[in-house]
């Protein structure tokens, strides 16, 4: 006797529904993402890019400044008790100066965190041109998040990384990316929240970011943001050492 | 004329439309994410664990476990099991069995409904895989099996997996027996089935030759007053071709009707079968020809011990010797069952939980077992001689929960076969294991602590054993009231009630067929009513009940009260119910009684009254659920009254999932309704008439009872799988009106926040212990959104009462309700840069009492309310002391920044000199000086930081003792010492003298350097202002 009870017909086609629409609409998705946050001309047209802002976390304030430079080099600078912490990829060669581990010299960063920076020095973020990059994108389904309803994508990078992103279903912008990071061979699973959306000079970016990674909850608020400001591709390099 | 008549016509069919639209839809619809961020915390306990039902490991990497429980879920180790994690938390809690497909160890089965069917067993809704090592999970089927006893997927084809599926406990079904999957459960066979009443037990696999299955069948139901094992349904089933045809085995098995029956193939030698069979004579059966023949081997007490509950076997995967049966005690033969002992003496001894069910053994290393029992998960690593209790599974399932108003109040409760705790609701480094104390042991109910008396708590083991615990002396009097001449015997349920009076703090009740009620502590007992019950004598033959093998455990008692509680706003007013189906009121404290049940309407005829609940609000008004699920229905039944019974009104939706167990009222707002069912918390914010379930960290579990906090306004969640939750400040439910539901965004009252100096205590214990979480110290503030947010500022801003900002905090962005730590505290002080960091530096000041306005900035909109700060009520500090310390931690608080700032005109200005010098000639004159300038600063800069660069190294400068000093004052409520004040002193004068040294060093050497600056056209050296450093955020940019 086979059993083919209703439910099972009516869960095969709930699972072959995100296929069929993925087909359809991935792209379509990207692109209605890509047009909500100010077109990929305007992205293109951008160079350079510097945020200002605050980083909460466990009741301090360290003001930040993140540089960015296409396509793939980063910079962010972070003040804590008057020391700053400066985390960098130029391209190459992904470094750190890190005060209160005993050393304001510069040093190459650690593995696992350098795969975090050099997948955040993506100067577009991945879903622009994710196929000339050769990342994957594919739509997993809707979701609820927080009560609200979003497409989920499922971002497979090159480097095999895999990042879940959620496009809210009105404005098809990113409200929530999920990724599990890998610290000391185990996994830890990192929640974005994106919101406080303002236009800057054509482009609608996130103003809010508020990230979960374990029980500690961190807030950057962004107050700034400026394109096209002259960066030195020296910036982004790892200095000599001072000692040398 | 026409036109005229029509046109009130018109009008009134159209108001009464609107009138009807009205009735229905101004109310706003309430979903799950209407409560949004309001979230559960878990505190346990997890020093004694609940029911396990199957343990499976990686066999490749064993450090990967999976452990099924009873009612709490599945729960995934990555670590050998020092830490565990809920993986399966959307789905119902209840897991009959789970497999890993080794060939993939990401894919795994579950299998929901536990098979050990006591009278306290939830139901499952069909089977599961996830191929994502637990993070997503596809249901496959098999709904209506409502339990699931095996899993067995083939060793070398994924796709094909079997499933022994029990089936119905408490009605007939078909979905039941064997079932086979060839395309990895997308469709389904029913391989083997005998009848309605019979499932499959159990399932072996011939590890050679995956295609011999042997399959246990089992005839069994349960009613709410009985239990029957063993039928002609029963029988030892063998397939050799994967399931396609069967044979019943009986050669050499008992002959008569058959029970359940346990079944293990020896994995070194398959043609060697082992056959725990219950019968007229219960005994372990053993084969040595792939099951065709058989003969007995033991029948010794604990193999053959209720077989209902103990329904597996193991057998070592490398001595086929070697047999293991879980049972009230773990059983362990080393010569193919002749003989078993016990590593436990009489199964309680070696302090390990008895009743076990599940087991795992390491094949690669057979010493190493794992054990699950009714009291959690137990490890060996010498084949069973000694055993580690994993104290990190909070899965103890509660029957009741109450608390005291002790400040933290404690919680208590009695658990399935792990006795009555008390615990905190909050301890300085989390609720630990070691927080909670044991009242009693048994299986545990209803749990009370004296309103009177804070050491005396009434608390009872199952059948109405009560006793008063004395936490002086940890002496427990018995306290159960017993029949006196010419009574009859008195009928006590399994879970007896016991209540105490919200009015008369010195009234206690108690129930068996009549209502008790003491005045003295149990001392004696005065009976208030007549028999409540329907006193049916078909309905109370537990002595004879358990079908071949006789159980009498009290656990089918029958006739009985379950449930009793007296009106808040009138104690003569007490409702009792019971599990016949009676739902009694008397007005008059006990003289009269009336049997208002037959004017519920829609409810069946004898349905187990799980709760009731009399208004806080109204005298005649009372909420009741009724619980049917013990004779199949699984309906759910919850009623209120306003005219003290006489008519009823359901309150049950279609969003309402599961029987229900336990309603309250809110003592705030009485439209304000909580509800616990099979499946979950669910919500009501509108007397009842719409529900939707709680979701915050509250997966489906048994919600078997809830209690208020009166006064934090917490509600307490008794759960049956997954120990205490709690939900800290219901203040913004209390505040959610429709007006509020349909505004765009709001700003929500909390309870005051007590201003409490945190505390913690030296404890080193690794990461193998549960840990509950505390309620937040800091002020949570809560607001409502109708939409998510998305676009423009969202964001709290505090200001103080003389009406500074203190403090923007980013706002989360969802739907319903949201909520926002405010950390009660300024800016942690800027202090020099040095190479260490300053830890006790790292935090502000915390804010003195007072009322705080609260801003909700939303885009172009602000809302505005408040937030109080009150005194710890229970500091030993006085109002003086307090100001006197917040005072002094200003003072250092301000110290520091004057330090920071000569600090950092120092760099400031030695920076400028020397940046001169090296624009000079090396030789030059001026270039010699401005160095010889930079130098002194430099020394300078000495006295005030450190430059060492670790904490060992040793050398306090001002920036480290003045932020030592006010570490040390910031960590004490109270006022400084004599000492620490006259450090401060002493080191704000070290700090003038710092800065009149910097002033003089200024004043001789800055003018004149300036001038010679300007002789050779190069810039001045510029004193950096306070007003510079205090715009400066502290050296960024390029």
């Amino acid at each position: 006797m086979r059993l083919r009870p209703f439910t099972l017909t009516a869960l095969f086609l709930i699972f072959a529904l995100p296929f069929i629409l993925s087909a359809q609409t991935v792209d379509e998705l990207i692109q209605k993402n890509i047009e909500a946050t100010g077109g990929y001309e305007k992205w293109k047209s951008l160079k350079t890019m510097k945020i200002t802002g605050t980083i909460q976390m466990q009741g301090m304030e360290m003001p930040f400044v993140r540089y960015s430079k296409r396509p793939n080099k980063l910079r962010i600078e972070a003040t804590m008790q008057g020391q700053t912490i400066v985390q960098a990829y130029d391209g190459q060669t992904a470094w750190w100066i890190f005060p209160f581990m005993g050393s304001t010299e510069p040093q190459k960063m650690p593995k696992e965190q350098a795969e975090d920076i050099i997948e955040q020095a993506e100067f577009d973020g991945p879903l622009i041109d994710y196929k000339k990059k050769g990342h994957k994108v594919e739509l997993v389904g809707k979701e609820d998040v927080e009560g609200t309803d979003a497409y989920k994508l499922k971002i497979t990078l090159k480097s095999g990384q895999v990042i879940y992103t959620y496009l809210d279903s009105e404005y098809f912008l990113e409200i929530k990316q999920t990724a599990k990071r890998s610290r000391q061979g185990n996994e830890l699973e990192v929640f974005s929240i994106y919101g406080d959306y303002k236009e800057v000079d054509g482009l609608l970016l996130p103003h809010s970011i508020i990230i979960q990674a374990g029980p500690q909850t961190t807030n950057l608020v962004i107050e700034k943001v400026e394109f096209n400001i002259d960066l030195d591709d020296d910036f982004f390099i790892m200095p000599a050492s001072e000692g040398k | 004329m026409r036109k005229q008549v029509f046109f009130p016509v018109f009008m009134a069919l159209f108001g009464f439309g609107a009138a009807l639209a009205g009735s229905a839809d101004d109310q706003p619809k309430i979903t799950s994410a209407t409560f949004g961020a309001i979230q559960a915390r878990h505190i346990g306990p997890a020093i004694t664990g609940g029911r396990i039902m199957d343990i499976e490991a990686v066999a490749r990497s064993p450090r990967i476990i999976w452990v099924a429980t009873a009612s709490g879920g599945v729960w995934k180790s990555t670590n050998g099991g020092v830490t565990f994690k809920p993986v399966f938390d959307k789905h119902t809690q209840s897991i009959g069995a789970l497999a890993i497909d080794q060939q993939h160890p990401d894919t795994v089965w579950v299998g929901t409904g536990e098979g050990c069917v006591r009278n306290s067993v939830s139901v499952g809704d069909g089977i599961y895989k996830t191929t994502d090592g637990g993070d997503t999970w596809t249901h496959l089927g098999l709904e209506n099996t409502e339990r699931i006893s095996d899993i067995l997927i083939h060793p070398e084809n994924s796709n094909i997996v079997y499933v022994a599926a029990l089936g119905h406990l408490w009605d007939a079904n078909e979905e039941r027996g064997v079932f086979k999957t060839t395309d990895g459960g997308k469709t389904w066979e029913k391989i083997l089935y005998v009848d309605e009443n019979t499932g499959c037990a159990d399932l072996a696999m011939d590890p050679q030759e995956p295609n011999i299955l042997y399959a246990a069948l089992w005839e069994f139901r349960r009613w709410p007053y009985f239990f029957k094992s063993g039928g002609p349904g029963s029988g030892l089933y063998k397939s050799t071709d994967g399931g396609k045809t069967w044979k019943k085995l009986t050669n050499g098995l008992p002959k008569g009707d058959l029970g359940r029956i346990a079944i293990a193939v020896a994995p070194s030698r398959p043609n060697r079968v082992y056959a725990v069979v219950e019968a007229e004579k219960t005994a372990l059966y053993r084969s040595d020809d792939l099951g065709e023949s058989w003969q007995k081997v033991n029948s010794s007490f604990n193999v053959i011990a209720r077989p209902f509950y103990f329904g597996h076997l193991f057998v070592d995967p490398e001595d086929y010797n070697r047999v293991y049966k879980p049972g009230l005690s773990l059983g362990i033969s080393s010569d193919g069952g002749q003989s078993f002992t016990s590593p436990f003496s009489g199964g309680f001894g070696g302090g390990v939980h008895s009743d076990h069910h599940a087991m795992w053994i390491n094949p690669g290393n057979p010493f190493h077992l794992l054990l699950g029992t009714d009291g959690g998960v137990y490890e060996s690593l010498d084949r069973g001689n000694t055993w580690r209790f994993l104290r990190n599974l909070p899965v103890s399932q509660f029957y009741h929960v109450s608390y005291d108003m002790a400040d933290p109040y404690h919680v208590y409760g009695g658990l399935q076969d792990n006795g009555s705790w008390m615990g905190p609701s909050r301890s300085p480094n989390g609720i630990e294991n070691r927080d909670w104390q044991n009242i009693g042991g048994g299986d545990g109910f209803y749990v009370f602590a004296d309103p009177a008396d804070p050491n005396v708590i009434y608390a009872e083991a199952q059948g109405g054993n009560l006793y008063r615990f004395d936490r002086r002396t940890g002496e427990r009097k018995e306290i159960k009231p017993m029949p006196g001449e010419g009574e009859p015997e008195y009928r006590f349920n399994w879970d007896t009630p016991i209540a105490l009076s919200p009015n008369r703090p010195e009234v206690l009740y108690t129930g068996s067929q009549f209502l008790f009620r003491s005045r003295d502590q149990g001392e004696s007992w005065e009976k208030i009513s007549p028999d409540l019950t329907t006193n049916d004598p078909q309905k109370q033959r537990q002595k004879t009940s358990g079908g071949l093998t006789p159980d009498n455990t009290t656990a089918e008692n029958h006739c009985t009260i379950v449930t009793i509680a007296e009106s808040p706003l009138d104690s003569n007013v007490i409702w009792v119910g019971t599990d016949d189906g009676n739902l009694q009121l008397t007005r008059n404290g006990g003289r009269t009684w009336s049997n208002v049940v037959k004017h519920v309407p829609g409810l069946p005829p004898h349905t187990w009254v799980s709760s009731v609940e009399p208004g806080h609000h109204q005298p005649g008004t009372a909420y009741v659920t009724f619980d049917g699920h013990r004779t199949g229905d699984m309906k759910t039944y919850v009623y209120k009254t306003t005219d003290f019974g006489q008519t009823w009104q359901s309150l049950a939706t279609e969003a309402i999932q599961g029987y229900a167990h336990v309603i309250r009222e809110d003592m705030e707002n009485e439209n304000l309704l909580f509800l616990g069912t099979e499946f979950g918390l669910y919500v009501s914010l509108d007397g009842g008439r719409q529900w939707a379930r709680f979701t915050g960290n509250v997966p489906p579990v048994s919600v078997r009872d809830l209690a208020i906090h009166p006064r934090e306004a917490d509600v307490i969640l008794a759960t049956h799988g997954r120990g205490i939750l709690i939900i800290d400040d219901i203040t913004p439910l209390r505040h959610l009106t429709a007006d509020i539901l349909t505004a765009d965004a709001a700003l929500l009252p909390s309870r005051p926040t007590i201003r409490r100096t945190p505390v913690a205590f030296q404890n080193f214990p690794g990461d193998a212990e549960f840990v509950g979480r505390n309620p937040s110290d800091v002020a949570s503030i809560t607001y409502y959104m109708k939409k998510r947010h998305l676009f423009g500022d969202l964001r709290i801003e505090v200001y103080d009462p003389q009406g500074r900002l203190l403090k923007k905090i980013p706002g989360t962005k969802r739907r319903g309700l949201n909520r926002v730590q405010w950390n009660m505290r300024l800016k942690p002080p800027r202090v020099p840069p040095a190479p260490t960091l300053a830890f006790r530096a790292m935090f502000g000041p915390m804010v003195p009492e007072g009322r705080y306005t609260i801003k909700l900035i939303k885009g172009k909109k602000t809302y505005a309310s408040y937030v109080d700060v009150l005194p710890d009520p229970n500091s030993p500090h006085s109002a003086e002391d307090r100001k006197r310390q917040q005072e002094t931690v200003m003072t250092l608080y301000r110290m520091q920044e004057d330090l920071a700032y000569i600090a950092e005109a120092i760099t400031d200005l030695r920076k400028q000199a020397e940046s001169r010098a090296a624009k000079l000639k090396s030789r030059d004159r001026l270039a010699h000086e401005l160095r010889r300038f930079a130098e002194r600063l430099t020394n300078l800069h000495q006295i005030l930081v450190s430059d060492a660069r670790s904490i060992f190294a040793g050398d306090p400068k001002l920036r480290e003792k003045v932020v030592d000093l006010y570490g040390a004052v910031s960590s004490y409520g109270g006022r400084p010492s004599e000492s620490q004040l006259k450090r401060m002193r002493f080191l704000q004068s070290e700090i003038h003298k710092a800065e009149s040294r910097f002033k003089t060093l200024v004043d001789k050497r800055l003018p004149a350097l300036n001038k010679k600056l300007r002789k050779k056209k190069l810039p001045e050296l510029r004193l950096m202002s306070r007003e510079s450093f205090e715009q400066n955020q502290g050296g960024m940019g390029q």
